[in-house]
Parts: C-alpha cells; sequence; structure tokens
C-alpha cells in the first residue's frame, strides 16, 4: 500500500487543481454570454460549413500543431530522465538543463518572430 | 508469442510505405508512407530490443520518434511552399528539371 | 549505453551509473553548436538590420575556433595517431575524423564567405528569398523585396547542418550516425528552397531532395535496426566483433549491410542512388550547392570508410564486389551523362557524380593507403568544387546567374581572369597534372590497384579520359569562340567571394605541386580507433 500513496497523493492534487482552477475561473472571470459562445463546440472552428471536398483549414492550424509536435516529443527524454535522476546525479542535472536550454532557444525564437500569434 | 512475428510484421509495414511511396503521386501521401517506414523501424529495434534482452532498441526508438517528429516539420514546410505557388501537391507536377 | 543494466527494472529503480563525456574532445562540434544557437537567438532577439553583420561574424569567429580546436587535438593524439572514443563510445576522436572535421571547417568558412555576400543581386540583397513563405510573384514576395529584406537564418541552418556534417564521420555508433546524418541533412533541404530568383525551380529542388532524401534515410534506419538485430548493439566496434566470425549467410547482417549502404550511397551521389544530384544542385542556390557539394561529400565518405573499415572488415568478401560495380557505374554514368549536359550547374552535378565513383575507387582500396588517399582527394574535390561554383555565381545577365552553357561562349575573351580561374577548377576535375585532380586521382588509383582492384583503375582511367573531353569542351567553348552580342556580364564581388575563390586557387594549384605535406598529414591520420 505504501508504494501507492505517491499516485494516491498525485490524483489528489490533480484533482485538487482541476477543482481549483474551476471554481477560481467560475468566482473572478467575466461573464459575457454571446452567439459564439452558445454555439456546440467552443474550440476555434465553426461547426458550419466543414471543410469537405475542396474546403480547405487555414495553414496556422498547421503551424501550431506543428509546433505543439515539436515541443511535445522533446517530453520523451525527459521521462527517462526523471526515473533515473537520482542516480545520474549533477551529470544529468546539466546534460537536461543543457537540452531544456536549447529547447527554449527555439521556442524563444519562435514567439519573437510571432509564431505564437493566431492573426 | 514469438517475437518473430513483430519482425515480419515490421518488414511488411516498412514495405508498404516503401511501395507507397514510389507509387502514390501526392506529396503528403508520400510523405507519410516515408513515416510508415520509420515506424516500420521502430518496431523492429523494440522487437529486437526484447529478443537480445536489452532496452537499447527502445531508446533508438525514442530518437527515431523526435527524428520523425522533426522530418514531420521540415517536409510539410516545404509542401507547403510548394502547394502555395503550384496549387498542386503532386510530385508529377515538379518536373520542371528533367535530365 | 549503459541501458542494458536497466533490463531488469520493473517499478523498483535500479542504479545506474552516470555516464561521462569528454567535452573537451568534442570541443569542435560542441562550438559550432553553440554558434548555431546563438544563431537563432541573434535571429529572435536582435533588429533586423544588426543581423547580417552578427550572423556573419558570429558564423566566422566559431568556425575558426573551433578549426583551433581541431588542431589542439590533433597535437594531442597519441604518438602512434590512434584516437580514442568518447561520449561512451558514441563519437571517435582519431585522426579520420579529425583530419576530416577540419577539412569540413575550411570548406564551411569558405561556403558562409559565398553565402554572406551581397554585391552581386542588382537590386541588393543575397542569393537568397526575402520573404521565404510568400508564394513567387505574389504581392507579398515584391513588397518584401521592395522592403529590402532579406533573411539571415541561412547562417544558423548552414551551422546546424555543420554539426551534423562534423559529427557524421566521427560517429562510432549508428544511432550517433543516424541522428548526425538528419542534422546534416534536415537543414540542408530547407536551404535548397531559399533561392532568390528562379524560385520555382528551387521549391522544386528542396521537394526533391527532401522527399528522396527521406526515403533513403528511412532504409539507413531499417539496416541499423538489422545489424542491431544481429549484434545485440548498434556500436561499431560490436558490430565488427559479431561480424568478424560469420561464415554463415546470416540474412540480418547482409540485409542490413545493404541497406545502411544503401543510405551512405545515396548522400554521397553513387549511382543508382544519384538521381537527386542534378535537380538538386541546379535548383537550390548557388551558394549553398557549393557548400552541400562540398560538404555533405567529405562528411558522407567519412562516414562511409568508419562503418565500412570498422564495423564490416570482416565482410569485405561480400560488400567488396557490390561496391567495385558501383563505382564502375557512378564512374560511367557520371561521365558519359555529363557530356550531353547544356547548363553549367547540371554539367558540374554529374561531374561530382563522376567523382564520386573515383573517390569509392580509394575506399574500397581497404588499406591504410585507401583510407589516405581518399581524405586526399576530398580536401581536393571539395575547394576546387566549392570554387567552381563560386565563380558560376559571378556570370550573371538580367534574370540572375547565366547557367546556360551557350551563353558562356566567349568568356574568356571578355574576362580573361575570371574564366582562367573556371578552366584551371575544370582542368583539375579533369585530372591534368599540375592540379590537385591529377594527385588526388593518382593517389586513389595507386592505392586501388595495390589493394587489388585493378579492373576499377582502369575504367577510372578510361572515364577520366572520357571526362576530360567535355571538360576541354567548356574551356574551348570559353576562348575560342566569339561571345554573344547580349551574353552575360562578369559580375565584380565583394572581398568574400574573391577570398573563397583564391582559397579555392591556392588549396588547386599548392596540392597540385606540392602535395606531399597534406599526404603525409593523411597519411598519418589514417588509422580508425577500434
Amino acid at each position: 500500500m505504501n508504494l501507492y500513496a505517491p499516485i494516491l497523493v498525485l490524483g489528489g492534487i490533480a484533482l485538487a487543481f482541476g477543482v481549483v482552477s474551476l471554481v477560481m475561473g467560475a468566482l473572478t472571470g467575466p461573464k459575457r454570454y454571446n452567439r459564439a459562445k452558445l454555439e456546440a463546440y467552443e474550440c476555434g472552428i465553426e461547426p458550419t460549413p466543414q471543410p469537405i471536398g475542396g474546403g480547405r483549414f487555414p495553414v496556422k492550424y498547421y503551424l501550431t500543431a506543428m509546433l505543439f509536435i515539436v515541443f511535445d516529443i522533446e517530453i520523451v527524454f525527459l521521462y527517462p530522465w526523471a526515473v533515473y535522476f537520482d542516480s545520474l546525479g549533477m551529470f544529468g542535472l546539466v546534460e537536461m538543463a543543457m537540452f531544456v536550454a536549447a529547447v527554449f532557444v527555439a521556442y524563444a525564437y519562435l514567439w519573437r518572430r510571432g509564431g505564437l500569434e493566431w492573426d | 508469442m514469438n517475437p518473430v512475428n513483430y519482425l515480419y510484421l515490421s518488414a511488411l509495414l516498412f514495405t508498404i510505405g516503401a511501395a507507397g511511396v514510389l507509387l502514390r503521386r501526392n506529396a503528403i501521401v508520400v510523405f507519410m508512407c516515408v513515416e510508415l517506414m520509420l515506424n516500420a523501424c521502430n518496431l523492429a529495434f523494440v522487437t529486437f530490443g526484447r529478443m537480445h534482452d536489452n532496452l537499447d532498441g527502445q531508446i533508438i526508438a525514442f530518437f527515431t520518434m523526435v527524428v520523425a517528429a522533426c522530418e514531420v516539420v521540415v517536409g510539410l514546410s516545404i509542401i507547403i511552399a510548394i502547394f502555395r505557388s503550384r496549387r498542386s501537391a503532386s510530385v508529377d507536377d515538379a518536373s520542371l528539371m528533367k535530365w | 549505453m549503459s541501458m542494458s543494466t536497466a533490463a531488469t527494472a520493473t517499478l523498483a529503480v535500479t542504479k545506474v551509473d552516470a555516464p561521462t563525456i569528454e567535452y573537451g574532445k568534442l570541443s569542435p562540434i560542441l562550438i559550432i553548436a553553440g554558434v548555431a544557437v546563438v544563431g537563432v537567438l541573434i535571429e529572435a532577439f536582435l533588429p533586423r538590420p544588426a543581423r547580417y553583420r552578427a550572423q556573419l561574424t558570429v558564423a566566422l569567429v566559431g568556425m575558426i575556433a573551433a578549426f583551433g580546436a581541431v588542431v589542439w587535438l590533433a597535437r594531442d593524439l597519441p604518438d602512434d595517431h590512434r584516437g580514442s572514443v568518447t561520449a561512451m563510445g558514441a563519437v571517435a576522436v582519431d585522426g579520420p575524423s579529425l583530419f576530416l572535421q577540419g577539412t569540413l571547417l575550411l570548406i564551411g568558412i569558405a561556403s558562409v564567405l559565398l553565402i554572406g555576400e551581397r554585391r552581386l543581386e542588382p537590386a541588393g540583397g543575397d542569393a537568397f528569398a526575402p520573404q521565404a513563405a510568400a508564394a513567387p510573384g505574389s504581392q507579398q514576395e515584391k513588397d518584401a523585396a521592395a522592403a529590402g529584406w532579406t533573411q539571415t537564418e541561412v547562417y544558423p541552418l548552414t551551422m546546424f547542418s555543420l554539426v551534423g556534417m562534423l559529427l557524421f564521420p566521427a560517429a562510432n555508433d549508428l544511432l550517433m550516425m543516424f541522428v548526425a546524418l538528419e542534422i546534416l541533412s534536415l537543414p540542408l533541404y530547407l536551404l535548397c528552397g531559399l533561392a532568390r530568383r528562379h524560385r520555382l525551380l528551387s521549391q522544386e529542388a528542396a521537394l526533391k531532395y527532401f522527399l528522396l532524401g527521406a526515403f533513403s534515410s528511412a532504409f539507413f534506419l531499417f539496416g541499423v535496426a538489422m545489424l542491431y538485430g544481429y549484434s545485440g548493439s548498434v556500436s561499431l566496434d560490436k558490430i565488427g566483433v559479431a561480424s568478424a566470425g560469420a561464415m554463415d549467410n546470416d540474412a540480418l547482417l547482409l540485409i542490413g549491410l545493404a541497406m545502411v549502404a544503401v543510405g551512405l550511397l545515396f548522400k554521397v551521389g553513387a549511382v543508382p542512388f544519384h538521381s537527386w544530384t542534378p535537380d538538386v544542385y541546379q535548383g537550390a542556390p548557388t551558394p549553398i550547392t557549393g557548400f552541400m557539394a562540398a560538404a555533405t561529400k567529405v562528411a558522407a565518405f567519412g562516414a562511409m570508410m568508419r562503418f565500412f573499415y570498422v564495423a564490416l572488415p570482416g565482410m569485405r568478401w561480400d560488400w567488396r564486389p557490390v561496391m567495385i560495380g558501383v563505382a564502375i557505374v557512378t564512374m560511367v554514368a557520371g561521365a558519359i551523362i555529363a557530356i550531353t549536359q547544356t547548363d553549367v550547374k547540371r554539367l558540374l552535378a554529374y561531374s561530382s557524380i563522376a567523382h564520386a565513383g573515383f573517390i569509392l575507387t580509394g575506399m574500397i582500396a581497404m588499406s591504410d593507403a585507401g583510407v589516405s588517399s581518399t581524405m586526399f582527394y576530398l580536401v581536393a574535390y571539395g575547394f576546387v568544387t566549392l570554387g567552381a561554383f563560386a565563380v558560376v555565381t559571378l556570370v550573371r545577365d538580367a534574370r540572375g546567374e547565366a547557367t546556360h552553357l551557350s551563353h558562356w561562349a566567349g568568356l574568356g575573351r571578355r574576362s580573361p581572369l575570371v574564366a582562367g580561374v573556371f578552366a584551371l577548377f575544370l582542368l583539375a576535375f579533369a585530372g591534368i597534372p599540375l592540379t590537385s585532380g591529377f594527385s588526388g586521382k593518382f593517389a586513389v588509383f595507386q592505392a586501388a590497384a595495390r589493394g587489388g582492384a585493378g579492373s576499377l583503375v582502369v575504367v577510372g582511367v578510361l572515364c577520366s579520359a572520357v571526362a576530360a573531353f567535355f571538360y576541354v569542351r567548356v574551356i574551348v567553348l570559353m576562348f575560342f569562340s566569339e561571345p554573344k552580342v547580349d551574353g552575360p556580364t562578369v559580375v565584380v564581388p565583394s572581398v568574400m567571394t574573391t577570398a573563397a575563390i583564391a582559397l579555392g586557387v591556392a588549396v588547386t594549384v599548392v596540392l597540385g605541386i606540392l602535395p606531399q605535406p597534406v599526404l603525409d598529414l593523411a597519411d598519418k591520420a589514417a588509422l580508425f580507433v577500434h
């Protein structure tokens, strides 16, 4: 049972984070209802007209998706390092810091050159 | 289950990918076939890692995934650039240079 | 890799030993990687007008520093000139690595000088598109050109590519080799598509290079998987040990060998994996073509030699006949198809295919002399190629570079100096005595003959004769025919292109007249670490 206690604690923290975020949002955020907000989905794409058969998605979706993949895939190197964090010691920390720094340089370039702006 | 079966699957996927690269006309589909070939390599690496009882194969699969992601970004940007100037992503249309 | 100790790990975390990396021994690679990262930061944070100067300075200073590091490491090599492996056996720091890295850095310096040239376009700017994302002919593109924009991202991209090239011949395990191959290739795919003039051709070149390059690297990777399956490791040394006693025809070993070889032969542009070469060389911006033609060959032949000499010496009776066949077909096809070409850049592309065949001749010798002669040839070829493409950037008419051969008629009367320099490079390609091409060809043919590949030498000499025909034809065209009325003019470049061409001329002449010091250096550097 002791073995799983950290997982339970982590689950508790995750649950608390979710609840706190929702409650805080509801309490502090402005409430302006309009037509777009009352649509069935609110994830950026209008439900109709759908770009099937000739229509095309704007290229900015592609850009965002690509950025997501590039930054997301870096995580695969963080997992093994995190598992052996203790025994890799200072060496692992320095190497990972260099790796993350390199990724952040790319991120800084992206941000400065307007890659994160939607319009 | 005998791990050799996974190797057969991997070889099959690789062949399907290679055939797709040679036969399909749309640059994006061609490119997806290349990705299929890389994934076939990953399957082979993981299977061999299991057969040799070491983790190198799985580590290599990580690296392949990252390389494949980088290749996707570079490749799609080239394909999009060429699509914008020609309104077509067919590899048959890219024929200004011959011999 | 120490990962295998973790094989039995379940939920409980076992101890692993932290690996060690000797950063000093990797310093040339790390310096260039740092330069590339700084280049990205310059793009992010400096205002547009300041970027060009900053990028150029950082790149040149970094490459000179990295060259210094290579020299320092080479002096530290032990007396028997065998190097060592570092980064847990993933990178070899030995004679061939350091020799080729030094060559690559010198080629890199000259290439960046060509890339930085801004005096050739009448409207200002360099050889690259003002805004690569804008469609050719669109209003957006015209606005960008009118605003005088230039893209300085080419410098970090070139540096990233150079990182891969430095790592490629030094990679001592196949995973590192694959990663280096991709680091080398991905920026090059992009650079090919960035030409300012003839943008459709340029984009088409990028697409072709990318699709075929990705296809071939998938073959390379599947080959690596097979070799890993055969030997249980991707380390070249361990594959060498495992394959040394391979008597029975092990399918995994043979398939792996063949597929890795396909990936490597694609990169050097050997027949039958050459079809991308002419299109990509023609479409890419000419400074990039020069860089790609010279540096990729150096890096890829370095990696190929290490693969065959370290991992598969025990398999030589299986791969040598095939490689001899590839070398013969490459020399013959390159030389014969080149005769029919009417475009200077395509002519040089087919000439580079033929040269890939000559270089393979040296590699096949399977001896120290083979390694040293191949490395010498790579130095000679690299600088001649770079110089030749540099001259191509100077001959221009209203539509940009005049690459059609008919435009070059009578160039010797209009501009004897430029035509003379180009003629020197062509003679070096042809292997005429007193040029570096002759010394290089002599060295590889001698090594091949001693290595027992006499047939290859005969074909090589015959192909050299055929090749000499079309090189001399261009020289005759330049000097002995009437110039066209509306022919191209030779633009006077800035000191940067002049310096790059002068370096090419100097290396060509010095290696032709006094090759011995460099041959000695290559001899000393010919031992791969095992």
